[in-house]
């Protein structure tokens, strides 16, 4: 089996995030960058099925140069292969800039089973496993918190409200994950010495054979015209307790509609 | 000189932080209260400490050190360093059961001299964490002078039989086996006559536990005509001292590394107190009485620091060298005693909390002072750098 996980570089969770002013885009030196949680799944997910199965596991992303780093994370998780689309001229792309590069990326290389996270924990959009699923004609299999490979027959429980539905649909095809379907494993010393010497090639708009026109800031479809710093925190009522401090705050919360 | 860390170990360092923030600190709040009481709650602890030992043993961080042959990860000194630091800086109890050094309850990398058909029974488990170990040499009548030990081996047929008595043997409570040091040869003592021997537990009888100021409570344990077979020998017979040397510095980096981290918690728990709490007024920061001793512990944390990884350098690129053992009693000395000042100053800062159990510093400050004592008291250290010197 040959599988293929999509993973993007996203600044960490936990770190303020800052967007340029010169041009409204998220600045992504400001903070450390780390794999996308979900795709971290989206990774493990792809080991637990080539363990069980056998088979050969390559991740993909697009991002500046320092996008290696989540590449090389993945490969020390136990992923054999890596792809980097990295050009200057990718920088601003929107999801459907992001879709086509993955998508001609991933194109013509034979891939059972194209894995995602359901959803980046910075632009958060949750659509480009469903444009590449589009782009590449290929059946989409959404949201699965459990995956099960049979023969040619992909069958996944896909996330919802009421619990889950069972689809399936036959390879090739793509699927995103949600965070219940596993614990992922932790890089090991192992690991990350033998990623060091796991080949990742790397691609650029050329080489994919993409127009420069069609990605990047300017082709966007939308754009930020404006942002602004969230207002700081408001400084809270204080009720002083002189006997019937526990009257006024029940009043107060019944004024706010709390209760 | 390059004083910068390889990036692999960068890259182990936010591997294993990963590891502790996602599974060792939900332990960590959810057993808090049980740590506060007179003495932990030692019975419901036990299971919490023994299941971040396995995890952290699958994961591939609990005995990186050991040999990939013996189910480790080959992982150098200046990398079990890095974690053993990490584990400690993390401020929580509980992490330090996901790295095996400098606790003897973890695999002694003196195992893989045994022969390789009892790898199964001595090495493989304890690597998984799924046993643990003892290392019994100190005796009521021989501590620091370990080569006056009493305790006697004599070969009778296939087997060896021991007998005598242990104290203080850290984790002597729960091993599944230990590796005891028994004299073979009365003449010649340190100088080819002690042996170092592996011994399971059905072969000797746990005395006391030993109630001490720390939190690691060892027990004393009797060996009353013990016997193991003629295989259970850690090297060679006689040459127990020496093939003990072999990992001496290494262990004294690690003891280094432990009191790093824990002197780095300690500064930055109090820090952070003395920017928050206020007294007359202001911040307790804003007094240079407060800020001084604070900026001084810095300076001392930075000296142990590269003292600790220089130690652990010299060990990976010489190997565990008699040459490094000035270095290792150094650093094993400095460490200690400086990271216990830089605790004192962190516990004087929190005021009453300083001495509270619940509070963040106590037990790194009771901790640190035990560390003074055990695997060479700072004397011993001292006469080891005084030798050095030739004195
Ligand atoms: C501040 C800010 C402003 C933005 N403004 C706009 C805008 O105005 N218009 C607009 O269209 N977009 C905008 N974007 C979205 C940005 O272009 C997206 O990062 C990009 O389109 C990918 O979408 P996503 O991250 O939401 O992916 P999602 O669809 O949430 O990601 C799902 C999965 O797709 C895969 N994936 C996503 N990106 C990559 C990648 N680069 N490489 C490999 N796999 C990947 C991963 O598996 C991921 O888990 C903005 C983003 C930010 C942070
Ligand atoms: C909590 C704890 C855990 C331990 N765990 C283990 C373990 O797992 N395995 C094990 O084998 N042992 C263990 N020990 C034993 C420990 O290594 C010894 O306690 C230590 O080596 C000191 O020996 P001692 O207690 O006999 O003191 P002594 O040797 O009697 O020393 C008493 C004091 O005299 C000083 N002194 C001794 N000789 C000299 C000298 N020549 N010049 C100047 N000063 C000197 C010492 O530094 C010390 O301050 C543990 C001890 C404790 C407290």
């Amino acid at each position: 089996m040959k599988i293929a996980v999509c993973v993007k570089q996203v600044p960490d969770t936990w770190a303020e995030k800052r967007l340029k002013p010169e041009d409204s885009t998220l600045d992504r030196e400001s903070a450390e960058g780390v794999l996308n949680e979900l795709d971290e799944y989206a990774v493990e997910e792809a080991l637990r099925l080539i363990e069980a199965q056998g088979g050969e596991v390559v991740v993909v992303s697009m991002g500046p140069e320092r996008a290696g780093e989540t590449i090389r994370k993945a490969l020390s998780m136990g992923a054999d292969a890596g792809i980097h689309i990295v050009d200057d001229a990718l920088h601003g792309s929107d999801a459907i800039a992001t879709s086509a590069a993955l998508a001609k990326a991933l194109e013509g290389r034979g891939f059972d089973l194209i894995l995602f996270g359901s959803e980046s924990t910075d632009a958060r959009m949750s659509v480009v496993p469903a444009m590449v699923a589009e782009r590449l004609g290929l059946p989409q299999l959404t949201f699965a918190q459990k995956v099960e490979v049979d023969g040619s027959t992909v069958r996944i429980e896909r996330q919802a409200e009421y619990g889950y539905d069972s689809i399936e649909a036959s390879a090739p095809v793509v699927v995103s994950v949600v965070e219940k379907i596993n614990e992922p494993r932790y890089p090991s010393f192992k690991g990350i010495m033998a990623a060091k010497k796991k080949p990742v090639d790397t691609l650029t708009v050329a080489d994919l054979g993409l127009e420069p026109v069609t990605v990047g800031l300017a082709a966007a479809w939308s754009a930020v015209d404006e942002f602004a710093a969230r207002p700081p925190k408001a400084a809270g009522t204080v009720i002083a307790d002189d006997g019937a401090g526990g009257v006024k705050i029940a009043d107060y919360l019944s004024q706010q509609k709390f209760i | 000189m390059d004083f910068a860390l390889p990036e692999e170990l960068i890259a182990l360092r936010q591997s294993f932080a990963a590891f502790l923030d996602r599974e060792v600190r939900p332990l960590e709040a959810e057993h808090a209260r049980e740590f506060w009481g007179e003495y932990p709650d030692r019975d419901s602890l036990a299971p919490v400490v023994q299941s971040i030992r396995r995890r952290s043993a699958e994961e591939g961080f609990y005995a990186a050190y050991m040999p990939e042959e013996a189910g480790g990860q080959g992982l150098s000194v200046l990398g079990t360093t890095l974690l053993v630091e990490d584990a400690a800086r993390s401020g929580m109890r509980l992490a330090l059961a996901a790295i095996a050094p400098p606790n003897p309850a973890g695999p002694s990398p003196l195992l893989v001299k045994l022969p390789r058909h009892l790898w199964d029974s001595y090495v493989f488990p304890v690597v998984a964490g799924t046993t643990t170990m003892c290392f019994a040499l100190t005796e009521p009548e021989a501590g620091s002078d370990a080569q006056s030990i009493r305790t006697k081996a004599v070969l009778e047929g296939d087997e060896w039989v021991i007998t005598g008595h242990k104290h203080y043997i850290t984790n002597g409570e729960h091993a599944d086996f230990a590796i005891v040091f028994a004299v073979t040869d009365a003449e010649k003592r340190a100088a080819g006559g002690i042996t170092a021997f592996v011994v399971p537990a059905d072969q000797f009888r746990r005395g006391k536990l030993q109630w001490n100021l720390s939190d690691s409570h060892p027990a004393e344990l009797y060996f009353d005509d013990a016997r193991v077979p003629v295989d259970h020998v850690i090297g060679e017979v006689g040459m127990g001292f020496f093939e003990a040397m072999t990992f001496l510095n290494s262990g004294r980096a690690y003891i280094g590394a432990q009191s790093l981290g824990l002197a780095e918690w300690a500064l930055d728990a109090a820090i952070d107190h003395a920017q928050k709490r206020t007294a007359f007024g202001r911040p307790l920061a804003k007094n240079q009485g407060v800020s001084f001793p604070l900026a001084r512990s810095k300076a001392d944390i930075e000296a142990i620091r590269w003292l600790v990884y220089h130690l652990a350098w010299r060990v990976d690129t010489e190997g565990d060298a008699l040459g490094v053992m000035g270095d290792a009693s150094i650093t094993k000395y400095y460490a200690t005693e400086t990271a216990f000042e830089v605790a004192d100053r962190a516990v004087q800062v929190f005021g009453g909390m300083g001495i509270m159990r619940e509070g963040p510093v106590e037990r790194v400050q009771r901790h640190l002072r035990m560390l003074r004592v055990v695997e060479g008291a700072s004397e011993v250290q001292l006469l080891v750098i005084a030798r050095t010197l030739g004195l």
